[in-house]
């Protein structure tokens, strides 16, 4: 059975036990605990919905899809081609948006 | 401690930037898993046809909208939605069922006129007519040419008021009030 999803090896416990959090790991996990990465991130996708965004990645999909055929596709195969186009056409207000929100969770966990 | 506060700053754009490229990057992976599925599943076969079907409505309204393309008068043919055309008057040919002669369909309305008479000709037609019935003729009435039809049609619309039976007449004109 093909493998979809290219998942890294699960890492051993010993290795973990004197590994110190980095700074991004830890206000990941604030970020995680007190809700606000599932607010921005549904923050993000309704803009990305919004400004078309969305339309035009499923486009993509399927026009990908369409060549390729369409039982022999796989997610990863769509990630890489979303991401490109996808990283470089978000809108600046929406990036601008969402950086602000960032920026103001980061001083209020006063890192 | 500007210095301080010029890190601060600079690893905040930083981790917010990449912040941001987390939360793009789920998102991505979202859609991706979403158009998979779709994919899969055959669910773009309905997509696709919506697709052509806006695209060919819009081909329509740039059509329509186009003023070179309007007016019987600009052309003798003009194509109809289904991609038929039609010449700008109607071809059929039938018999007419007073005269019995053979008429275009496009001509018919024309052709009823004189032969079941608007006009005076009609009018001399008629006594020369084997199918008209002759019994229902009163001066100056252009009712009395209706006469082929006096039998099947109610009579109160060839005598006024009267609501006698269908097969009676009036020889000399007068009409029986009820």
């Amino acid at each position: 059975m093909k493998t979809s999803i290219n998942r890294p090896p699960t890492p051993d416990a010993e290795e973990d036990q004197d590994h110190q959090p980095t700074l991004q790991e830890i206000i990941n996990i604030k970020m995680i605990e007190s809700g606000e990465k599932e607010r921005l991130k549904e923050l993000l996708r309704e803009r990305l919905i919004e400004c078309g965004w969305r339309d035009e990645m499923k486009a993509l999909c399927r026009a990908f899809a369409r060549k390729k055929g369409r039982n022999n596709v796989t997610v990863d195969d769509l990630v890489q081609v979303i991401t490109p186009k996808g990283r470089a056409s978000v809108p600046d207000s929406v990036k601008a948006e969402l950086l602000q929100r960032i920026r103001t969770f980061l001083t209020s966990v006063s890192i | 401690m500007s210095g301080f506060n010029e890190d601060n700053m600079g690893s905040h754009a930083q981790l917010s930037s990449q912040f941001f490229g987390d939360l793009l990057d789920s998102i991505i992976v979202d859609v991706a898993s979403e158009c998979h599925r779709i994919a899969r599943l055959g669910l773009d076969r309905n997509l696709e046809e919506e697709e052509e079907e806006l695209r060919l409505s819009a081909q329509a309204r740039v059509r329509v909208a186009d003023p070179s393309n309007s007016g019987e008068a600009n052309s003798k043919y003009v194509v109809d939605i289904f991609g038929q055309t039609h010449p700008p008057v109607a071809n059929e040919i039938f018999d007419c069922m007073n005269c019995g002669r053979s008429i275009m369909a496009g001509r018919f309305a024309p052709h009823l006129e004189k032969c079941m008479g608007k006009g005076r000709k009609a009018r001399l037609k008629v006594t020369r007519s084997s199918t008209a019935v002759q019994n229902r003729y009163s001066q100056g009435s252009p009712v009395s040419t209706y006469s082929p039809y006096s039998n099947s049609t109610s009579t109160s619309r060839l005598s006024n008021g009267t609501s006698s039976g269908a097969g009676e007449e009036y020889s000399n004109g007068t009409f029986q009030e009820p």
